[in-house]
């Protein structure tokens, strides 16, 4: 599963969102997803990476605005805490 | 100052979840005080020590699933849950529709005691149980006191006041009372006024286990623990749920041709200052005699006294007392009862739950009784409703007493509408 399709099906989990309005060029904005919302999903996406988000707000929030931005921003986290498995697969 | 109508009622409580349901189980003379096989929401993993009291309480049927869909329920804790329901209740009940202007001048006055203690237990559960520092990152706004009145102002729209008042058991009266002066005065239109309470999780039994004021559990039936003014009380039992109404300016009420459930007519406020807990005769007794005043009529025109009576040692009797003192012989020819026997104590709730009681006692002209009173107690002489609810009788004005610990004593008065 890449990290998009896992991001997805956390999002429909936490909000009901369907997989198709998920989608990369999405603007975050307009799917309702605000500060609140990130907050809400971040021990989910750690859970699911098995990453630590850092622990600024605003480098969870300020790099993403589309959907795409932030399965980019989870990949680099994926990337620079778990080198061996960049690419997008979600080690196990 | 203008006069207040109550046009809208909603319920939710251990004896049913709309109006007619509670109140028809209040008749009935039926406990909802049950057995708690374990901590209400408890998540898995709950330490399992065993208290020796808290095991009884009076439980909604309730499951805010029914209600909300998933990613809005996360950010509730039950108390605002049941705030929400109720207050949707209340609303479909006046038929109001908020146009622009009528947001303006309409707001929002919530009692609770305790606010969102599901909520934080769960978040001391997580992080000294679980020795995890994933405390939920919602916990401060499901937890803080006001958000069930802020959901409820936010789901309407409603512009006016939003104001929580926390005075423990008597906080959702002083919500009531005090939302009917902002529309007595013309601050407001319509209020939005009640109370919710959601105790029943782990920490917050243990707690009141601790105080020693719970009773003791009946061992052969949950449902007759709580005795209000019989020798045998043992104190009171826990109970969860919400009651809102809805209050309006008369005027505005009759304009728009609503059905009017009752008029609140008296309001009394005072605190005794004197203990934390403790109650007072004086202290009970001016409350009362202050709603009298504001509402203008005479003790002997009220028909029903719904009572505090928490089955605790000291209030049965003080409250007692203090009836007299207000009423003097009329206090022997007055119904009194505590309907906290069949619901428990609501605490923060649970001066609205007792309102909406009274209330719909005026518009059915039925009383409701006290149950589990078999062995009254000498200090305790006034005529509690003890074998049945009451019809056939002529009400014209009611009255519901709230004290609480603290000493802020609340007391309101309705007549029929």
């Amino acid at each position: 599963m890449t990290t998009l399709q896992s991001m997805q099906g956390i999002f429909k989990a936490n909000f009901d969102l369907a997989p198709e309005v998920l989608q990369r060029d999405a603007a975050l904005e307009d799917l309702e997803i605000d500060s609140l919302s990130m907050i809400e999903v971040l021990f989910a996406v750690e859970d699911e990476f098995k990453i630590v988000v850092p622990h600024e707000p605003a480098a969870w929030r300020g790099e993403t605005r589309t959907f795409g931005d932030l399965v980019d921003y989870v990949d680099k986290l994926i990337a620079a805490q778990h080198p061996a498995m960049a690419g997008g697969e979600v080690p196990a | 100052m203008r006069r207040v109508a109550v046009t809208g009622i909603g319920v939710i409580s251990p004896l049913g979840n709309d109006p007619d349901t509670f109140f028809n189980e209040l008749t009935r003379g039926r406990s909802g005080i049950v057995g708690l096989p374990a901590p209400a929401n408890a998540p898995a993993g709950r330490p399992t020590v065993e208290l020796p009291r808290n095991h009884i309480g009076g439980a909604a049927a309730f499951d805010g699933a029914r209600y909300f869909p998933a990613p809005k329920l996360r950010m509730l804790d039950r108390v605002s849950q049941f705030a929400l329901v109720a207050a949707a209740q209340a609303i479909r009940d006046s038929d109001l529709v908020f146009d622009h202007l009528g947001r303006q001048r309409a707001g929002v006055f919530v009692g609770t005691g305790m606010g969102g203690a599901q909520t934080i237990d769960d978040g001391y559960f997580t992080l000294y149980a679980e020795g995890s520092d994933r405390v939920k990152p919602y916990s401060v706004l499901m937890a803080m006191t006001n958000a069930a009145a802020s959901w409820i102002g936010i789901e309407y729209g409603l512009l006016g006041p939003n104001l929580t008042y926390s005075t423990a058991c008597s906080s959702s009266a002083v919500a009531i009372g005090e939302a009917a002066r902002r529309i007595a005065t013309g601050d407001v239109d319509v209020m939005i006024a009640g109370g919710s309470e959601a105790p029943l999780n782990y920490g917050t039994l243990a707690a009141w286990d601790a105080l020693k004021t719970l009773a003791a559990p009946d061992p052969d039936d949950p449902g007759a623990s709580c005795r209000p003014f019989a020798k045998d009380r043992t104190g009171l039992v826990l109970g969860e749920g919400a009651a809102m109404v809805v209050l309006e300016d008369w005027e505005h009420a009759q304009a728009r041709g609503a059905r009017v459930h009752a008029e609140l007519i008296g309001y009394g406020l005072c605190t005794d200052a004197t203990h934390i807990t403790r109650p007072s005769v004086a202290g009970q007794a001016a409350a009362m005699r202050r709603a009298l005043d504001a509402a203008a009529i005479q003790p002997d025109e009220i028909g029903y006294i719904n009572a505090h009576g928490t089955a605790t040692l000291a209030n049965d009797a003080v409250e007692t007392a203090a009836i007299k003192d207000v009423f003097g012989p009329h206090a022997f020819r007055v119904p009194v009862s505590s309907t906290k026997s069949m619901h428990g104590h609501l605490l923060g709730a649970a001066g609205a739950l007792e309102f909406v009681t009274t209330v719909l006692a005026l518009e059915r002209q039925i009383i409701p009784p006290t149950i589990n009173l078999h062995a009254p107690d000498p200090e305790c002489d006034l005529d509690y409703v003890a074998s049945g609810a009451r019809s056939g009788v002529k009400l014209a004005a009611v009255m519901s007493n709230s004290f609480a610990f603290g000493g802020t004593n609340a007391v309101l008065i309705c007549r029929q509408g």
